[in-house]
């Protein structure tokens, strides 16, 4: 035990025999060479002992608890890019609003949460209640130039335009951004507090009941394309 | 139906946590087997439960491109080499031994022969592995413990196929020599010294 060969070649022969990566003829000529060889003999034995052995030792058991202790030790959730992605992935949603006592009105409806972060208050937005997941920002905007206020007033914040009002940005555009559940929503701009603008061209109307017409807009449950209007 | 790693992984990179307790449970024993042979058993589970934390904060990186265990492997592995080098800090253990000093180190270390008159034969092979040069060491565990081939380990490792052969040659024989020495003492009746390892 414990022979030491002189010769690289034959070490790296028992190695390879070891490892079952001779060639078919290698083998041949390496078993027979065993059966001569008293000295290769014990070596190869000692070697196939030993892999015998440490395949033998024994597997530590797992403690009660180790992956319980583990998980206490893991840092607080932090979703990773790929759900951020998805939860504040760009999902747009266009209208073109042409209102007829206006010159012009346009509504761009775009569903853009990479850049909204705002969250209004349970009081303005009953849907807010909804887990996070399910919660789509939809930006409300209007080309209203000459107006002093624009609100909007609709299924999602009982009809109340004071409890929504639009921000005026730049080139006689209103915005606002509305976190919403996904579902069905009617909705009317309010410019200065008194004109009622519904959008003549929204993918779907529908009659309020009273002589005049809402727009509607669905907000889907997953992401979705941008429709084509 | 049980989820694969690689789904498990997903989920869990979505922030699903039970997803990863259940590939903590899953691969445990693996990874606590490597670290008790490559540390010993004093600290392989506060390191076999470093590399399961390490692998969580580092799963938004890992893009799939191996297997888990492969991966979690080579965290493992990375683990015990910093546990080594916080013993012996100014060691370096990513030098390719030189074989003499390597023979000797062997041939050399300390087995408590006179404590283990019961002593098994998988006793002086842990204790062989233990004494076994970090290079030497973590290419015999991973290829004839854990199982692993050559072309797994060149991942884990980040080391060339041919290289960790030769690793794993020499490490056979250093425990070749090792055992001799404890069967011939353990037959003499000799007393050895405890390694200090």
């Amino acid at each position: 035990m414990g022979h030491m060969f002189d010769e690289a070649g034959t070490e790296a022969l028992v190695q390879r025999f070891i490892d079952q990566e001779l060639t078919a003829e290698e083998r041949v000529r390496f078993v027979s060479r065993l059966g001569r060889d008293e000295a290769l003999r014990q070596r190869t034995i000692d070697l196939e002992t030993l892999l015998i052995d440490a395949g033998r030792l024994p597997r530590p058991i797992v403690p009660d608890g180790f992956a319980a202790s583990v998980m206490e030790r893991l840092p607080a959730v932090r979703p990773s890019r790929r759900l951020r992605d998805l939860l504040w992935m760009p999902r747009t949603l266009e209208w073109n609003f042409v209102g007829a006592i206006v010159p012009v009105a346009v509504a761009v409806l775009i569903v853009a949460a990479a850049v909204v972060r705002q969250t209004p208050t349970t009081e303005q937005l009953a849907p807010l209640s909804a887990s996070v997941a399910s919660i789509t920002p939809v930006r409300l905007a209007i080309m209203q130039p000459g107006a002093r206020m624009v609100q909007v007033a609709g299924d999602f914040n009982g009809w109340n335009p004071a409890q929504t009002s639009l921000e005026q940005t730049t080139d006689g555009a209103w915005t606002v951004t509305i976190p919403l559940k996904p579902g069905r929503y009617a909705y009317m701009f309010v410019v200065d507090g008194r004109r009622w603008i519904a959008d003549p061209f929204a993918a779907e109307q529908k009659d309020d009941g009273f002589g005049a017409r809402n727009a509607v807009l669905d907000v889907p449950s997953a992401p979705m394309a941008r429709p084509t209007l | 139906m049980e989820l694969d790693d690689a789904a498990l992984v997903r989920a869990s990179q979505q922030g699903d946590r039970d997803a990863f307790g259940v590939l903590i449970s899953r691969h445990a024993q693996s990874i606590l087997s490597l670290t008790t042979r490559m540390l010993g058993a004093a600290e392989a589970e506060d390191v076999a439960q470093d590399t399961f934390v390490a692998a969580y904060k580092a799963l938004p990186t890992f893009k799939l491109d191996s297997k888990f265990k492969t991966w979690l492997y080579r965290i493992g592995v990375n683990k015990c080499t910093d546990a080594l080098r916080a013993r012996r800090p100014n060691t370096s253990l990513d030098a390719e031994p030189d074989d003499s000093a390597v023979m000797l180190e062997a041939a050399d270390h300390d087995t408590p022969l006179s404590q283990l008159e019961q002593a098994e034969l998988a006793w002086a092979l842990d204790q062989g592995i233990q004494a076994l040069p970090l290079v030497y060491r973590e290419s015999f565990v991973l290829r004839h413990v854990e199982g692993l081939d050559y072309d797994e380990m060149s991942v884990v490792l980040g080391v060339k196929r041919d290289t960790l052969k030769m690793r794993v040659y020499k490490a056979r024989t250093l425990l070749c020599q090792s055992l001799a020495t404890f069967r011939e003492r353990n037959e003499n009746g000799a007393h050895v010294r405890r390694s200090r390892n």
